[in-house]
C-alpha cells in the first residue's frame, strides 16, 4: 500500500491498520505535542500526547472527509487539553464555565533540568493568546515552519502568518520587558 | 483560531520566521535553541490490545437486560475459580507470545524482565514489550534471522518495541551496543534518550550513558541519527555525539586532529553565532581535509548568514560542487541540491533516507538501493556471527 500521503494512511487505518495508524502518530505526535504545550504543564504534556490518538483511535472510522485528518485531530489535542484543566478545578467552578470558554494558561512549573532562560522564554509565549501561543509554540519549539503549521492543524497560511507575525511581536515586547527586571536578555 | 481578519493582512517581512529562509532573526534564533529543550520527543504508541478502529460502543445492554450485571458477576466468580484450579496449565497459555528475538547468554546473569537467564540456560527468548538488562558481570547477544546480531555489553538495558516483517525498534535506555544488522537499509531503528538510529547498512556500536547522552561509531556501511527534524549521517569510520533535547552533533571522521576534535565540540555546545562558535568554526574549516566533507556539509544547514558563507567556500574548495549545484542553492539550503552534493562525498545514496522519511520504517527501500549482499559483506569483514 502507498503511505506517501496523509490521506491514504487515514483511510488505511479507518480499515483497522495499526500500522497505518503508528505512520500518522509519527507524523503529528509533533504538531499534538505543540498544542498541548500551549495549554497544560510540560510534565503534563507526554502521557497526553498519547492520549489524544488512543481518543482517535476508535473515532477515526467516524471521519467522513479524510482530509480534514489534520484540523479533526488538532481540535482532539485542544479539547483533551480542555478536559485536563476540567477535571483539575472543583466541579463548582467548571460548571459555571461554558463549555467553549478557553481556559487560563498553564501555570508553569519548570520540568527537572530546564534553563532559567528556557524556562522564562516559554512562560512568555504561554502569557500570550491562545491562537498565538499555540502557533508560536509549533514554529519557536516543535521547529514546524509556517506551510508545516498550516497544513497540520487546518489552518489557512494567511491565519498562520498572522499568528506568527503578531504573537512574535507581542512576544518581543513581553521579552523587552522582563528584561530589565530579569537583569538578563530574558 | 486568529483574531480579526486575518486573510485581510499584508504579507509580512519576516521570511525567517515563516519558513526559515531569507536573513536570520537573531531573536528568533535564540528562541529555537533556547526552547528546544522543550520540544517533542517521539515515545513509541502503545494502543490497546483489543481496541479497533471500526469497532463501536454497544447500545446501553444493562438497559435491556437488566439480570445481565448479576449474570457477568457469576460469570466471573466462575471464571475465578477455573483459573485457581487450573492455575498450572492456564501458566503456560499466558507465557508471552508473537513475535521474539533470539538470545545468547554469552557470560554472567542478564535479567529479561525480572527472570534471570542462569549459567546453566544458554539461550532464551526476549519478546515484544520485554526488557532485558545485564548488570557490570553478563553480556548477551541478540540475533532474528532476517535482522543480523545484536550483542548487548554490560551494565545495559534494552527493551524490543517492535518486530514486524519490515519494522523492528529496541529502546537503549542505557549502556553499549554493537549492532550487525543484514536486514535492508531503514528497517532497523533504536530508540535512545536523545536520537533514534536508523541503519542504513549495516554495523555500528552506540553508546547510551546515564544521562541520555548518545555515542555512535560506525563500522560498515553508514547509520542516521535523527531527532525532531535534525538528521545526522555517520558513514564508516566516523562518529557523533548525540544530547538529550538537542539532538545529534555534527559527525566527524575518527582521524581527525585532537583541536578540530574539540573545536567542532565546542561548536555544537556553543549559542549560534557566538564569539565561542565563530571561533571554534575557524579552526574546523581551516583543519579540514577533503574527506572532511562529512563535517562540512551537515555543518551547511548549522551554520547562517556570513559563517554558511565561509562553510560553503571552504567545501567547495576542496568537494567542488556536482552539476546542478549551485553556489546560491546550497546558500539558501536548496533541499534537492543539499542532496545532490552529499551524494557527490559517495558516502551513501541519501534518497534511501529519504525514502525513510517518507515511509517512516513500513517500506523497505527497493532491493536497488540495498546495500550489495550485506551478509556477505559482513562475513567477509569478520563482524557477522
Amino acid at each position: 500500500m502507498n503511505f506517501s500521503s496523509d490521506d491514504a494512511l487515514v483511510r488505511a487505518a479507518q480499515k483497522g491498520d495499526r500500522s497505518a495508524f503508528g505512520h500518522l502518530y509519527s507524523r503529528y505526535s509533533r504538531m499534538v505535542h505543540g498544542i498541548l504545550l500551549s495549554r497544560v504543564p510540560h510534565s503534563e504534556v507526554d502521557d497526553l500526547v498519547q492520549d489524544v490518538f488512543l481518543q482517535a483511535l476508535p473515532r477515526l472510522a467516524a471521519l467522513r472527509e479524510v482530509s480534514k485528518f489534520p484540523g479533526w485531530l488538532a481540535s482532539i489535542a485542544r479539547n483533551r487539553a480542555n478536559d485536563f484543566h476540567r477535571r483539575s478545578k472543583p466541579h463548582d467552578e467548571f460548571s459555571e464555565r461554558s463549555a467553549n470558554e478557553e481556559f487560563d494558561p498553564p501555570s508553569f512549573a519548570p520540568p527537572p533540568h530546564s534553563s532559567t532562560e528556557a524556562h522564562a522564554a516559554l512562560d512568555a509565549i504561554l502569557a500570550l493568546p491562545e491562537a498565538y501561543r499555540e502557533t508560536l509554540i509549533l514554529r519557536l519549539v516543535e521547529g514546524m515552519t509556517g506551510p508545516e503549521i498550516a497544513q497540520r492543524t487546518g489552518l489557512t497560511h494567511g491565519s498562520v502568518r498572522v499568528n506568527l507575525h503578531r504573537g512574535m511581536q507581542q512576544l518581543r515586547e513581553i521579552l523587552a520587558r522582563r528584561a530589565p527586571l530579569a537583569g538578563g536578555e530574558l | 483560531m486568529t483574531p480579526n481578519n486575518p486573510e485581510k493582512e499584508m504579507p509580512m517581512k519576516d521570511d525567517y520566521l515563516w519558513d526559515g529562509s531569507g536573513k536570520p532573526d537573531p531573536e528568533v534564533q535564540r528562541l529555537e535553541s533556547l526552547l528546544a529543550e522543550f520540544s517533542h520527543t517521539e515515545r513509541p504508541l502503545t494502543l490497546p490490545a483489543e481496541t479497533s478502529p471500526l469497532s463501536s460502543k454497544p447500545p446501553g445492554l444493562a438497559v435491556q437486560f437488566p439480570w445481565l450485571p448479576r449474570l457477568a458477576a457469576a460469570a466471573v466468580i466462575l471464571l475465578a475459580s477455573i483459573i485457581i484450579l487450573f492455575l498450572p496449565s492456564i501458566r503456560v497459555v499466558l507465557s508471552p507470545t508473537g513475535p521474539s528475538w533470539d538470545v545468547a547468554n554469552l557470560e554472567g546473569a542478564p535479567q529479561i524482565g525480572s527472570e534471570s537467564i542462569s549459567a546453566n540456560r544458554s539461550t532464551a527468548k526476549l519478546y515484544v514489550g520485554q526488557t532485558l538488562t545485564t548488570n557490570s558481570s553478563s553480556r548477551v547477544s541478540l540475533s532474528e534471522a532476517d535482522l543480523g546480531q545484536i550483542q548487548i555489553d554490560p551494565n545495559s538495558r534494552v527493551r524490543l518495541l517492535q518486530s514486524g516483517p519490515s519494522h523492528k525498534r529496541l529502546q537503549l535506555e542505557v549502556g553499549t551496543i554493537h549492532a550487525a544488522i543484514w536486514a535492508p537499509p531503514g528497517e532497523f531503528v533504536v530508540d535512545t534518550p536523545s536520537a533514534i538510529a536508523v541503519d542504513l547498512g549495516c554495523a555500528y556500536t552506540l553508546h547510551v550513558t546515564p544521562d541520555g547522552s548518545g555515542t555512535i561509531r560506525t563500522i560498515l556501511g553508514w547509520v542516521g541519527f535523527h531527532l525532531n527534524g535534525r538528521d545526522s549521517f555517520i558513514p564508516a569510520g566516523a562518529m557523533c555525539s548525540t544530547r538529550p533535547k538537542v539532538g545529534p552533533g555534527t559527525p566527524y571522521f575518527e582521524d581527525v586532529s585532537e583541536s578540530f576534535r574539540e573545536a567542532l565540540h565546542t561548536f555544537d555546545q556553543s549559542e549560534p553565532g557566538s564569539d565561542g562558535a565563530s571561533a571554534a568554526l575557524a579552526t574546523v574549516l581551516s583543519q579540514s581535509r577533503a574527506k572532511d566533507g562529512l563535517t562540512l556539509w551537515h555543518l551547511l544547514t548549522r551554520t547562517s548568514g556570513a559563517e554558511r558563507v565561509e562553510v560553503y567556500e571552504r567545501f567547495a574548495a576542496l568537494v567542488p560542487p556536482p552539476q546542478g549545484v549551485a553556489r546560491e542553492g546550497i546558500l539558501r539550503l536548496d533541499s534537492h541540491m543539499l542532496d545532490l552534493y552529499w551524494n557527490a562525498l559517495d558516502l551513501g545514496d541519501i534518497s534511501i533516507w529519504r525514502e525513510w522519511e517518507q515511509s517512516t520504517d513500513a517500506h523497505p527501500a527497493p532491493a536497488s538501493k540495498q546495500l550489495p549482499a550485506k551478509k556477505e559483506l559482513l562475513l567477509k569483514k569478520n563482524l557477522a556471527p
